[in-house]
């Protein structure tokens, strides 16, 4: 339990909004995705069907990239490649210099989260406009994602409207969500226009197009893609499909288990720079192939979550989730799926709260569109945080003494007779309000007394009685 | 060692041969696991979704080409909208008799209207599919309030994955787009709100296909 | 062992840790259906405990230490019944993973999960028990809890069971499959986290109206019933099977004996 995780729950659970605010984003996530499931009769085999695809990439990656690298270059493209999350930020920084770029737009990009793009183009000193709603009202607050599909969620409308008061240039009356959303669409809409190099993520990599595939719901990755001479893309190399056939079965997945509609309102493959004659599109398309991590996934045993579309379904119906929000969790991926990736990016012992503070419930692996078995996952890193000799020393010293009285019966059962009437001794009509040494139990609830007699003793004095 | 050669290198070998018999294999399983959201009108389908409580879109029907200004006459009149249109620069929308209107052939950042046809649609989704071309300018889709969509009703295809079959069939565009809907974002509170940065109103013009019966209203599609 | 000609099974009562020190009444219920239900009993007298809180903190050593010893106490039974979703899933799910599948306790940990029953659906679903001349006038909710759920399908069982008490009125509560905060261990490790989903859980609980809040793991049951008590609402809380052995007019979970 690390000083800064307890600090960071701390203040989410404090908040006066934020479980307001997530239940009422989650909890419309959560219906709509029943109902969407509930009208899919044959959704299981789909999400064998999803993960079989995802799979199939991942035993076949080195032929899959070859074959996007040589198809995307034959389009038209620029292919890049990172190994690190510097790597690829260097990467894109120099692309927007060589522009000449002065505004670059971007569309929300998980992968440009995980590799602190934002932070690496300010750096540079390149003005970058967020074009998703969400991610335009985190850059105003100056805050961080807190959902990796409604990186705003936790904001309610008065905290927009007051911030869209004070920086928006026309922001009109405000008096509604819809008027936000409107004073927001007159914000960005010249920025679009005006940018230099637009920025995006990919949901796909289509191996055998070249071709790459965004969803968004508001439009603005198009409008980010299109009218900038350069458009850059950052993806994993976790991301590829075969075909846009094999796309097609995710997208049914992926955009279900997201918000519970059938397919985004704007779904896009794009391939290439502009061609000679076309009306508009970008003159250069720049894609960098970021690993980040994932080849070594590939060798962890994590290899697993490469097959992860993050739809959030797993945040949205994490109990933890809920209760303390993204920012708690302290890395770019909030939820199961971040308690499986964070320690990857970050390492074990900074992410180490993650995959413990989990209660092994199992419904994020109910609800996972590509069956990733996250439970066995974070099991996995704790696993390996009892190797590496993170957990706190009153755990592994209770746990021992657990195993060595668990493993001699007698020695159990007398610890059992010696202990039984001292915790009654703390109990009044029933009930302990403190322990020694269980104060995390007795903090927030009280503690039955046990029994006067186990039930092993007192099965042991009926037979005596019998005999 | 360039970052590509030590990425390639960190990947187990690739087989000796192509996945292609294994990718194909998934595929076939898709046929029997696709929700039943396509009957045998694919027409009726596709407008039932359209103008179903989710996507929320509207659509006329017409008989013919000929009826497409006259409807986007009508679409205008029940906005309140001026008679400037963007429209597409394709030769069969641009010869069509638009008196009465304004149409221009190029868009601006706050263009009210734009009138453009739809390659084919899909019905299981009731996606619009465009696709970029000298004629067929991706911001058309984008930037206006109102996007008036024309379809012939015979190039509506059943399923998603007839959409990556017709595109397998010839040279990907710059941008391929699934328009699904009006633009819309629940990134406040949940709250739904239509025309986030695209078109905040759809309306599609349908020419041909069965004309429904005057009384009783067809079926809806289990 | 059981023959053609002798149906009852023979079967062990593994009664887990905490049904053994805090509330041995469940152990008690258990037995009896069990015997009810047509089953030769044996409660083997030196188990422990499952290994569970090594197997979720990561100590894989001692959750194996633990599972081989419980495999070679256990695995003579024609079945080994224990009144816990939790437990019964770490025995049916989790022992063979602990085990690399060359090793001999891989094979040993697979037969002992294929015959490793959680009490209430090995009741219901196996021995197509039912209760009879059985009354309380009570009106109840039922929670979930997750291993059982998830890992083991019990669902509908334990609610068939109980319709079977006359007087007996089942109200749902929202969110009855949403976790309770448990966890294990993990309700001792973050607290402050857990006692907020249990208060969200304890809402839901109390928004029913019912008197009695049933379950089928004393874990969970626990918490809640700890969390209700520390709020002064007045839930009382048994394990299902208590009801079905006929118990539900004695002491609930922290009521004096």
């Amino acid at each position: 339990m690390t000083a800064a995780f307890t600090a960071r729950v701390s203040a989410a659970l404090t908040d006066p909004t934020l479980k307001t605010a997530i239940e009422r984003t989650t909890g419309n996530a959560r219906a709509k995705r029943a109902a969407a499931v509930a009208a899919w009769p044959s959704f299981e085999a789909a999400r064998d069907l999803g993960r079989d695809i995802k799979d199939h990439v991942t035993q076949n990656l080195a032929f899959y990239l070859a074959a996007f690298e040589r198809n995307a270059l034959a389009s038209g493209a620029q292919i890049h490649w990172a190994r690190t999350a510097d790597e690829a930020c260097d990467i894109v920084v120099r692309l927007c210099r060589q522009a000449g770029a002065t505004s670059v737009t971007r569309a929300k990009s998980m992968l440009g989260e995980e590799i602190g793009l934002p932070h690496a183009l300010e750096a540079a000193g390149i003005a970058r406009v967020e074009t998703d709603l969400a991610e335009h009202i985190v850059q105003l607050a100056g805050d961080r994602p807190s959902h990796i599909v409604w990186p705003a969620l936790h904001k309610t409308r008065e905290q927009v409207r007051e911030m869209f008061a004070c920086l928006h240039h026309e922001p009109g009356g405000l008096d509604s969500v819809e008027a936000m959303v409107a004073s927001a669409r007159r914000e960005l809409r010249q920025k679009f226009m005006r940018a230099d190099v637009g920025i995006s993520g990919a949901n796909f990599l289509v191996a055998d197009t070249g071709a790459i595939c965004t969803v968004t719901n508001e439009g603005n990755a198009e409008l980010t893609t299109t009218p900038p001479r350069v458009h850059i893309v950052t993806a994993g190399i976790e991301k590829l499909v075969p075909s846009t056939a094999h796309a097609m079965s995710l997208l049914r997945l992926l955009v279900r288990s997201a918000t519970g509609a059938e397919l985004t309102q704007y779904t896009t493959f794009h391939c290439g720079p502009k061609r000679a004659d076309d009306a508009d599109g970008p003159r250069e398309f720049h894609i960098v192939l970021v690993d980040n991590g994932r080849t070594r996934m590939l060798t962890e045993g994590l290899e697993d979550m490469l097959r992860c579309l993050r739809c959030g379904a797993c945040l949205n119906h994490c109990v933890v989730y809920r209760q303390i929000g993204g920012h708690a969790y302290g890395g770019t991926y909030p939820g199961p799926m971040g308690a499986v990736l964070t320690p990857v990016l970050d390492g074990l012992p900074t992410a180490q709260d993650l995959p413990r503070a989990c209660t092994l419930n199992g419904l994020c692996a109910e609800v996972c569109p590509v069956k990733i078995p996250l439970p066995t996952l974070i099991k996995g890193w704790r696993n390996k945080s009892w190797r590496l000799g993170l957990e706190p020393r009153a755990v592994t010293l209770a746990l021992r003494l657990w195993r060595f009285a668990a493993t001699r019966p007698a020695l159990y059962r007398l610890g059992t007779r010696l202990a039984l009437p001292v915790l009654r001794l703390f109990a009044r009509s029933g009930w302990a309000r403190a322990l020694p040494f269980a104060s995390g139990w007795t903090g927030q609830r009280d503690f039955p007394a046990p029994a006067r007699q186990s039930f092993l003793d007192q099965i042991k004095e009926r037979r005596h009685d019998r005999a | 060692m360039t970052a590509r050669d030590d990425i390639f290198a960190a990947l187990p070998r690739a087989a000796g041969t192509a996945p292609h018999a294994e990718a194909a294999a998934l595929l076939a399983r898709v046929p029997a696991l696709r929700p039943a959201r396509v009957g045998p009108d694919q027409v009726a389908s596709f407008l039932e979704r359209l103008t179903g409580p989710v996507i929320a879109a509207t659509a006329t029907r017409l008989a013919t080409r000929a009826e497409i200004p006259a409807a986007v006459r009508a679409y205008l009149a029940a906005n309140t909208l001026g008679p400037q249109i963007a429209l597409q620069p394709t030769q069969a929308l641009q010869t069509l008799d638009w008196s009465g209107l304004t149409p221009h052939p190029t868009i601006a950042v706050d263009e009210p209207v734009s009138v453009c046809e739809a390659d084919y649609a899909v019905a299981e989704t009731a996606s619009l599919v465009f696709r970029s071309s000298p004629h067929m300018p991706t911001l058309f889709a984008f930037l206006p309030l109102h996007h008036i969509v024309v379809l012939e009703a015979a190039r509506i295809v059943p399923w998603l994955e007839d959409a990556a079959a017709l595109e397998a069939a010839r040279p990907a565009p710059r941008n391929l787009n699934f328009v699904t809907g009006a633009s819309g974002t629940t990134d406040i509170e949940g709250t739904l709100v239509r025309g986030a940065h695209g078109p905040a109103h759809l309306h599609v013009l349908l020419i041909g296909g069965q004309m429904p019966a005057p009384a009783p209203q067809p079926a809806n599609v289990p | 062992m059981s023959t053609p000609t002798s149906p009852a099974p023979r079967v062990a009562l593994f009664a887990t840790c905490l049904v053994d020190a805090l509330r041995p009444a469940i152990g008690f219920s258990a037995l009896e259906l069990l015997e009810q239900a047509g089953c030769t009993v044996e409660i083997p007298p030196t188990q422990t405990c499952c290994g569970q809180p090594a197997l979720n903190s990561g100590d894989q050593a001692g959750a194996a230490a633990l599972a081989r010893r419980n495999i070679a106490l256990l695995e003579g039974f024609d079945a080994i019944i224990i009144p816990s979703g939790s437990c019964a899933g770490t025995l049916r799910s989790h022992y063979p993973e602990l085990f690399p599948p060359t090793s001999p306790w891989h094979a040993r940990a697979q037969s002992l999960a294929a015959k490793t029953f959680e009490l209430l659906s090995y009741l219901h679903d196996i021995r197509h028990w039912r209760p009879q001349n059985l009354a309380l006038p009570a009106s109840c909710t039922y929670h979930d809890s997750c291993s059982g759920l998830r890992e083991l399908g019990v669902k509908h069982q334990p609610r068939a069971l109980l319709a079977g008490i006359a007087g007996l009125t089942l109200t749902e509560m929202p969110e009855a499959e949403t976790c309770c905060g448990f966890g294990g261990t993990f309700c001792v490790k973050y607290p402050a986290i857990s006692t907020a989903i249990v208060s969200e859980k304890t809402a839901n609980i109390a928004a029913t109206g019912a008197d009695l809040l049933l379950g089928g793991d004393l874990g969970c049951l626990m918490n809640m019933a700890g969390r209700l008590h520390r709020q002064g609402v007045p839930v009382r809380a048994f394990h299902a099977a208590e009801l079905l052995a006929g118990r539900g007019h004695g002491p609930a979970i922290g009521e004096p004996e």
